[in-house]
């Protein structure tokens, strides 16, 4: 076919479109973290004593950290599907973000580490059972992702899919840090760093596939 | 947009000189004609279509071979045609036309990576002599972030089309070495102009 036949075929019975509206598409993924909080503290899994701890420095830094990532990542994976962004340099603010995190962490007094072994206090098969929490609530906000992803324009596809699967893994972890009951930082920067990872790797390898700009 | 705008919007395209060196030194009149364009106008779409196409022509014409050139401009059109819904009229239309045709490079020196290479025939035609000069002059250029062997190995094969086996026989490797070195060569540069912003 020749450009100018082409041309004409696309142009032809031409339909009005909706343009892309990236608030919206980050008001829709708020909306979503918003709903399935809801669910979940409504089906009675928020952790019993959420009331008392909630003003420690300890549920400050967890729930205020993975806020901020999760806000940071789901900006940048949002912005990305425009073709006239890059990821990267969001990518790179919110890996600065996660590390600045995680040595606050370490100024964060752990609730029930003194004198307890480093395997106990890394609990492996709670904290692998917490990791899985993550990644299950990760996938209503991956799905959304992966939609959106597919009606943008990503140019860096790869980045793109990894930035929300960064997003979906932070805003996962978010949603159980108020069902978590565990009070240690340590277990915290473990585990939670395992479900996100889980996610955003899934995210990297599977948002791609198939994608055709 | 008015029906009354978007007159005016083709009136002052059809005056602008068609070749513009780049998409970001077009005047946003483009931009006009894809805002048209989104609200279902097909007059401003096909002008817009025709001028881009020009544009890509040249742009690809500088980086790609030249039997790859046509697929990679309709490559593009199709994906401006699909993603044109994430066009922001409040932004310029450049940028964004540019975006899409780098990746749409990206994408076609990966497809060129892939495909088998053969000779080519003896009675392909001969293209003219300022685009056998100008063609795949970026691509040319950016061989020179391969190692030595995999910049004559693409040079050879891809933008002069020699055959496998000719291209062996000028460079003393095996047949199989001058593949293996086109193909990692072409992975390594499309790596390198993903991670470089701007490439000229």
């Amino acid at each position: 076919m020749s450009n100018d036949a082409l041309i004409l075929a696309l142009s032809a019975d031409l339909t009005p479109v909706r343009r892309r509206n990236s608030w919206g598409e980050a008001a829709l993924l708020l909306a979503l973290a918003a709903a399935e909080l809801a669910l979940v503290l409504g089906l009675g899994l928020m952790r019993p004593d959420m009331g008392r701890t909630i003003g420690s420095a300890y549920m400050l830094w967890k729930l205020g950290s993975l806020a901020v990532l999760a806000g940071i990542s789901c900006a940048v994976a949002v912005r990305s599907f425009s073709p006239m962004a890059s990821p990267r340099g969001g990518l790179a603010l919110a890996l600065a973000v996660a590390g600045l995190a995680i040595g606050m962490g370490l100024l964060v007094a752990p609730g029930d580490g003194g004198g307890v072994s480093l395997v106990d206090r890394l609990a492996p098969v709670r904290g692998l059972l917490c990791a899985a929490s993550i990644i299950v609530l990760s996938l209503p906000i991956m799905a959304a992702l992966a939609v959106l992803m597919r009606r943008g324009a990503p140019v860096h596809p790869e980045a793109s899919a990894l930035a929300a699967g960064l997003a979906a893994g932070t805003g996962g972890a978010l949603v159980f840090a108020f069902c978590c009951p565990v009070n240690d930082p340590l277990y915290v920067v473990v585990w939670y760093f395992t479900g996100c990872a889980a996610v955003a790797a899934a995210a990297r390898w599977l948002l791609p596939r198939g994608f055709r700009l | 947009m008015r029906l009354s705008s978007i007159s005016a919007v083709m009136a002052g395209a059809a005056r602008r000189p068609r070749a513009l060196s780049s998409p970001e030194a077009a005047p946003d009149a483009w931009g006009e004609l894809m805002a048209a364009a989104q609200d279902g106008h097909g007059g401003a779409y096909r002008r817009l279509l025709r001028e881009i196409s020009d544009w890509l022509r040249r742009y690809f014409l500088r980086r790609l071979p030249q039997g790859d050139v046509d697929d990679a401009v309709q490559e593009t059109l199709l994906a401006v045609h699909r993603r044109r819904h994430t066009f922001d009229p409040r932004c310029p239309f450049g940028p964004w036309l540019a975006a899409i045709a780098r990746r749409k490079w990206i994408d076609q020196l990966r497809v060129l990576g892939r495909r088998p290479t053969e000779a080519l025939p003896d009675d392909l035609a001969v293209a003219d002599h300022e685009a056998a000069v100008t063609s795949a002059s970026v691509l040319a250029s950016l061989l020179e972030e391969l190692r030595p062997a995999q910049a004559q190995a693409i040079m050879l094969v891809k933008l002069q089309g020699y055959s496998i086996e000719e291209a062996s026989r000028e460079t003393g490797l095996s047949a199989s070495a001058v593949k293996m070195h086109i193909h990692r060569g072409l992975a390594r540069l499309t790596a390198f102009i993903e991670k470089t912003r701007d490439v000229e």
